[in-house]
């Protein structure tokens, strides 16, 4: 199978609410997988789930085999599961170029003696990772802000550095939050080019969007949630027509009016 | 027996020092988020200021008082203005006024000690120095005196908080800024009076234990660090948790000393220990702060 | 290859100085080495990995009070008491950092706070293994190989505590750890995003830093060869604070700056101020945080129009 991620069951509840319930999801590699659903349907809490910000109800997360569910945020990162913020949160202190150097930690890091006794070795791989990172930089089109403190990039700005500093941990998953959101609409098209070669690089992507034209236009698969369930799932055409998504929508007119 | 009910009381009023500093950083922490550690040398200043109203001076009491409260009002404004609002208007992050008042309460401390000297100064107690026997609570006036006002500052905070538009501002400020900010309220005037009410209740605590202590500009840190022990003891979004924290560290406090097999000064470790283990285990106090309120 | 050479070379001017010195001048300069060791260390605590910790002070006089009673109360040999000591220091950090981290800025400063008060006592309390109110006087480093270390040679030790400590921290602030520290400083939640387990990391840094500082307390304790707890106590926390943010928090050459300017600078206000520079510290400080949040060293950037590596 091509799947590199299989979630089977997955709940949360939250005291009384139960804001995901039972939902079977797969994500395959190289494809472009979006979630979506009206407002309050689950998809941030499947998504924080999956990235290992909330611990499952119930239910199993599988990825590339091996059996994650529960796991902390940093130790999905870890396996290859790396997700974007959607409120930018790049390091303030920071210039673009460290920002993505900081997405290199789980391949930089090793001992701390390491660090305090090797002199050459440490000394190449910091010189080989912030040519990697300007390479990352350059791809996402923030070539010329290398060197730039954070707090002078525009939003759309920030958007590209979340992923450039998401590409550097070397993702197998990569899950992007509401990427399209507060992005103009020349900037939402770099950001459909760059999600595409991304996925061209066999990267899997999961995206939860609430930019109907814009998800539509990109993903391979989609899966609808609605009051935390999945009610259909299918390429964006079969979507498009399909009557119980329509009707989960009817109280979000403008959305679909979009799609 | 009765020495046991003699304690209670002097128990009870350490405490409700404790309480009067912990609601003096409350009042400052819950709209603005600001932990003003300088709270102890406003203490300090208002026992230096005692003492120069009522020994050297010998002015009456209620004048003296009143002088003094009203001067350490205006110095907590004056704090408030040089060393939080510039930063608050310029964006600073919430460190920065920290370290302001941190280094206020240096120069505070400075300041007196270079006025006044480094000898503990005496300030007069209200009704002297005489003894009341209430039934089985015995204790000295100053005790007695010092739960009464206690009591009533908490009871007009209380009112304050529950009943007055005023106070109510102060909760919105501290459940969300921003929008109290959008319904009218304005957070210069909410933080000013913060402020200078903090600065208020930490005279008062300067003031009712300086009789006891004699003033000293060592005072403050002291009385700060147990203050908030109190605070986080009680829980640090109730102006309930300020008292029952203070009156539960006084008596784990007095306590100890008095019947536990370990030398005095080791029983000062006491607010120290119970500070941390509450840190590590209940850091939000015993008394959880109130929801918001749809 | 540069940067070896820049220490040596630190190594020779610094020892030099030493043997240039007279008595009085040789116990201010030995303190001033003192002081800068403590303010990298805890520059890198506070500015680097962002930690409110009141507890260096107290990580020094750990050190200290350990070398001496294990060297003259414990009896050891001085080998096994510096081995010794450098053990009780690594793991008193570790005891204090696990539970110390998972608090949040302003609890941190509070439990460390309670902590360096909370030493103090235990020194008041300690009879005759601490020495009490008093603390411990009347002894010496004890001959090394037959061989007496004092006066310039000790400086030079100093000299060399200090290099250590700045060629450890420095190593540790250019590495991926030290940009995991800013990181989780910044960001937390994002920090965990990118695979950094931010426990470890705050824990590492705060065992890490205290330990140096548990080590300069050794070399210390024959310094003036007494300990007591007045010299441990907070005032010094606040001063070495104080030393970073004027100097500039997050800047290695920061901390040398603050503290070089904020320990000599009593020396040169005493005639007009007496003992009372901790006022003009505090009104230092007040004025660096108000007008100049970059510390000293922000502005010398300014003036020479340099960007920061890594602020």
């Amino acid at each position: 199978m091509g799947e590199i991620l299989v979630a089977k069951g997955l709940s949360k509840q939250f005291g009384g609410l139960q804001a995901v319930a039972d939902l079977d999801l797969d994500v395959r590699r190289g494809e472009i997988l979006g979630v979506i659903g009206p407002n309050g349907a689950g998809k941030s809490t499947t998504f924080n789930m999956i990235a290992g910000a909330l611990a499952p109800s119930s239910g199993t997360l599988v990825f590339d085999g091996k059996d994650l569910t529960g796991l902390p945020a940093h130790a999905m990162a870890a396996r290859g599961i790396i997700r974007t913020f959607q409120h930018n949160k790049p390091f303030a202190s920071m210039t673009v170029r460290e920002n993505v150097m900081v997405g290199m930690h789980l391949r930089l890091k090793g001992s701390l003696w390491r660090v305090l006794l090797a002199g050459t070795g440490a000394v190449r791989a910091e010189r080989e990772a912030v040519q990697r990172a300007d390479e990352l930089v350059a791809f996402v089109g923030l070539g010329d802000c290398r060197d730039a403190d954070v707090d002078t990039l525009s939003f759309g700005q920030g958007r590209l550095l979340e992923i450039a500093r998401a590409l550097a941990s070397e993702p197998r998953l990569i899950l992007f939050d509401e990427p399209a959101a507060g992005l103009t609409l020349a900037e939402c098209e770099r950001l459909t080019d760059i999600i595409r070669q991304i996925a061209q690089r066999g990267i899997a992507v999961l995206l939860i969007e609430h930019d109907m034209r814009f998800l539509m236009a990109l993903a391979d698969r989609v899966v609808v949630l609605n009051f935390g369930r999945k009610i259909a799932q299918g390429t964006p055409a079969e979507i498009r027509a399909d009557d119980t998504v329509v009707q989960a929508y009817l109280g979000d007119l403008g959305a679909m009016a979009h799609a | 027996m009765s020495d046991f009910f003699e304690l209670i009381v002097g128990a009870t009023a350490s405490g409700c020092i404790y309480a009067l500093v912990a609601l003096s950083y409350l009042l400052i922490t819950r709209p603005t988020g600001v932990i003003n550690f300088a709270v102890g040398e406003w203490a300090m200043v208002a026992a230096f200021g005692g003492f120069l109203t009522l020994s050297r001076f010998e002015l009456p009491y209620p004048v003296g008082m009143a002088l003094v409260l009203a001067l350490m009002i205006g110095v907590g404004w004056l704090t408030e203005r040089i060393a939080v609002r510039p930063l608050v208007e310029k964006g600073a992050p919430p460190l920065a006024p920290i370290l302001a008042l941190l280094g206020m309460l240096v120069v505070f401390r400075e300041v007196v000690s270079v006025g006044m000297g480094p000898d503990p100064q005496p300030v007069p107690p209200l009704f002297g120095y005489g003894r009341l026997e209430l039934g089985l609570l015995a204790g000295s006036y100053q005790s007695f005196f010092i739960i009464a006002v206690t009591a009533t500052v908490f009871a007009a905070a209380w009112y304050f908080f529950e009943r007055t538009l005023a106070g109510r501002s102060f909760e919105a400020v501290a459940i969300d800024r921003r929008a109290a900010a959008l319904m009218g309220i304005n957070l210069r005037r909410v933080t000013a009076l913060a402020f200078a009410g903090s600065a208020g209740v930490a005279a008062m605590a300067g003031l009712l234990v300086s009789p006891n202590v004699s003033a000293h500009y060592l005072m403050g840190l002291p009385l700060a660090i147990q203050g908030f022990t109190a605070l986080v003891i009680g829980g640090v979004g109730r102006v309930e948790g300020a008292l029952l924290g203070g009156l539960i560290l006084a008596i784990a406090e007095q306590f100890t000393v008095r019947y536990a097999p370990i030398p005095p000064g080791l029983a000062q470790g006491v607010p120290l220990v119970l500070l941390i283990a509450f840190l590590l285990v209940r850091p939000t106090g015993l008394l959880r702060a109130r929801e918001s309120r749809a | 290859m540069k940067s070896i050479a820049g220490f040596l070379v630190a190594a020779l001017v610094l020892s030099a100085i030493a043997f240039m010195l007279g008595s009085y001048h040789t116990d201010v300069y030995r303190k001033l080495l003192l002081w800068i060791t403590l303010a990298l260390g805890y520059n890198f605590l506070f500015g680097i990995a962002g930690q409110v910790a009141f507890s260096h002070f107290t990580f020094y006089g750990i050190g200290a009070y350990a070398m001496v009673i294990l060297l003259f109360q414990v009896g050891l040999p001085l080998p096994l008491a510096i081995l010794a000591g450098i053990v009780v220091c690594v793991v008193l950090a570790l005891v204090v950092a696990i539970p110390a981290t998972r608090l949040e800025g302003f609890y941190l400063a509070l439990a460390t706070l309670a902590f360096a008060q909370l030493f103090i006592v235990v020194l008041n309390e300690g009879g005759s293994v601490t020495g009490g109110p008093g603390g411990l006087a009347n002894y010496r480093l004890p001959d090394i190989l037959g061989v007496r270390v004092t006066g310039p040679w000790y400086t030079v030790v100093i000299v060399f505590l200090l290099l250590g400590t700045l060629a450890i921290l420095w190593r540790l602030d250019r590495s991926w750890f030290g940009r995991a520290c800013r990181a989780v400083r910044d960001d937390p939640q994002a920090a965990q995003a990118m695979g950094i387990n931010v426990n470890t990391t705050r824990i590492v840094a705060y065992a890490v830093t205290s330990a140096l500082a548990g080590v300069a307390g050794m070399v210390y304790a024959f310094v003036d060869n007494t300990v007591n707890p007045p010299i441990f106590g907070l005032e010094n926390s606040f001063l070495l604070l104080f030393m970073v943010i004027v100097g500039g928090s997050g800047r290695h050459a920061g901390a040398i700056v603050g503290a070089i300017l904020l320990y000599l600078l009593p020396f040169f206000l005493s005639p007009l101020i007496g003992h009372h520079h901790a006022l003009v510290f505090g009104v230092v400080m007040v004025a660096v945080v108000l007008f100049q949040p970059k510390g000293l060293i922000g502005i010398w950037d300014h003036l020479t129009a340099r960007r920061r590596m890594a602020p």
